[in-house]
């Protein structure tokens, strides 16, 4: 259920509702709605009844709230959970593939060009909506997603491969169930059909992206930002060569930032999409030496405590 | 007229980079090159190369301007709205180069003709050659430019084992 919270501009307070109860619990006279002697009355009173809906903070998947940004696991399901982990000898790197590519992985990729009719625009959404004014459809979010769902595939191929093509069938499976439930709760669709239809569309249209980025990155520029105009730009003819020149930019930048981290980092879920107001600047020989010393470090050290508990143990390396 | 002049000549050179872009070895449904080229050769005023030429206004099919004309003269194109098609009409951005906005069209293709991006932000071996599958993208361009075919056995490896 959708969060919505009623601003009462008088009072200057902020009131949560929920749901159905909206009316019971925010407290107005249903009378002075219809009063046609006070007009500014009238005009008050429909400022204090609008409502604004707010998505922040729920679950990622509606009616899931283990999916609550902040949640938090009870201590004993904690501590059984550990205590299995421990006695069966778990291959947590494959557990941890659902958690981090299907969940947090998922999320900022989906984050990236998520808009909704009556919110306010992210940063990120803004630039590709308004910066490179592509129209705000849900087929547009799709497209932004399945490429910043490329950009991970690219890292995760240098993954070991068993671990590596474990995360991106999580990234792609969450990808879908995901799609299905928002064109049914959120576009509207009541037939099962027309669904399966637009999934399976999406999917061809998946397949395509990916790999037509891959040649694109392995080729050069100019076949990467033909990709992306086949695909983000939808191929429209009256595109602006600065838009294509700031995309590519932005794909081989963040995909810089990727290949600079560890396995063991990235397979932890520490990477996120660097904020496109941020220019990145190459690091120097001497920099990236320091940086990769300092992991080193930090994990030799993480490992040879004991302290790590069995569900944070990692096999993969982090010195590469 | 002087600055009409000059995105004009903007349009060459725009038309210059864009013939050095690479030919596609994987045949799209649209072609960037093509389609480009067309919208700036009007521009800067040079006739179509002959080999787009031939392949715009196909002799069976009938042709984009073709199916505009029809279009536009039914009064309610498509059954839609005028207000409808008035907002769709203000999504499209228009083809209306200023002189400094012809520079901008230029300088950004040819930072991509010149690889500045790729050169710029090198990620190395460790992704052109991934660990886990070290061959992935050599396979894919060896298959598109024709130079390899795998054999029947290779590709069910792949359906099995995934690389």
């Amino acid at each position: 259920m959708l969060k919505c919270t009623a601003r009462k501009s008088s009072l200057n307070t902020v009131t949560k509702l929920y749901g159905i109860n909206a009316a019971k619990t925010y407290n107005y006279n249903p009378v002075s709605l219809y009063s046609t002697t006070n007009k500014n009355l009238q005009a008050d009173q429909k400022k204090q009844t609008e409502l604004e809906f707010d998505t922040h903070g729920s679950p990622i998947v509606r009616g899931q709230k283990s999916t609550i940004p902040e949640y938090k696991l009870p201590k004993w399901k904690e501590a059984l959970g550990e205590y299995v982990i421990k006695t069966f000898g778990l291959d947590m790197d494959k557990i941890r593939a659902g958690p981090v590519a299907g969940s947090y992985y998922y999320s900022i990729c989906k984050e990236q060009g998520l808009q909704y009719e009556n919110e306010p625009l992210s940063d990120s959404a803004k630039f590709f909506y308004e910066d490179l004014k592509l129209p705000k459809t849900f087929s547009q979010w799709f497209q932004i997603t399945a490429l910043h769902e490329w950009m991970l595939f690219v890292r995760m191929r240098a993954m070991p491969f068993k671990y590596g093509r474990n995360y991106q069938q999580k990234l792609v499976d969450k990808t879908f169930s995901d799609i299905e439930m928002r064109l049914f709760d959120e576009m509207n669709i009541h037939s099962g059909r027309i669904v399966d239809q637009y999934s399976k569309d999406f999917n061809s249209q998946l397949k395509g992206a990916v790999f037509a980025y891959d040649v694109g990155f392995y080729t050069d520029d100019t076949t990467l930002a033909t990709a992306v105009w086949r695909n983000l730009f939808g191929g429209r003819k009256n595109i602006d060569y600065t838009h294509l020149d700031a995309v590519v930019k932005y794909i081989r930048s963040q995909l810089y930032v990727m290949s600079r981290m560890s396995d063991r980092e990235f397979a932890l879920g520490k990477f996120k999409f660097v904020p496109t107001k941020e220019k990145i600047n190459k690091l120097s020989a001497q920099e990236e030496e320091e940086m990769k010393q300092k992991i080193i470090k930090k994990y030799e050290e993480l490992d040879k405590s004991g302290l790590l508990l069995p569900s944070d143990k990692s096999n993969l390396s982090y010195d590469n | 007229m002087s600055s009409h002049q000059a995105v004009r000549e903007g349009a060459k050179q725009v038309v210059r980079l864009l013939e050095k872009f690479p030919e596609e070895k994987f045949k799209y449904l649209v072609s960037f090159k093509a389609t480009q080229l067309e919208r700036f050769s009007r521009i800067a005023g040079i006739p179509l190369p002959k080999k787009l030429a031939t392949e715009v206004p196909g002799e069976n099919k009938t042709s984009i301007n073709e199916i505009k004309d029809i279009v536009n003269r039914t009064s309610g194109p498509l059954g839609l709205q005028k207000d409808m098609l008035r907002k769709m009409q203000a999504a499209i951005p228009h083809d209306q180069f200023t002189e400094s906005a012809m520079k901008d069209q230029i300088t950004a293709l040819s930072n991509l003709v010149n690889n500045k991006y790729k050169n710029y932000y090198d990620v190395g071996d460790k992704l052109y050659k991934p660990a886990g599958n070290p061959e992935y993208y050599q396979r894919i361009i060896d298959d598109i430019q024709g130079k390899k075919k795998e054999n029947i056995l290779a590709g069910l490896r792949t359906v099995f084992m995934g690389r």
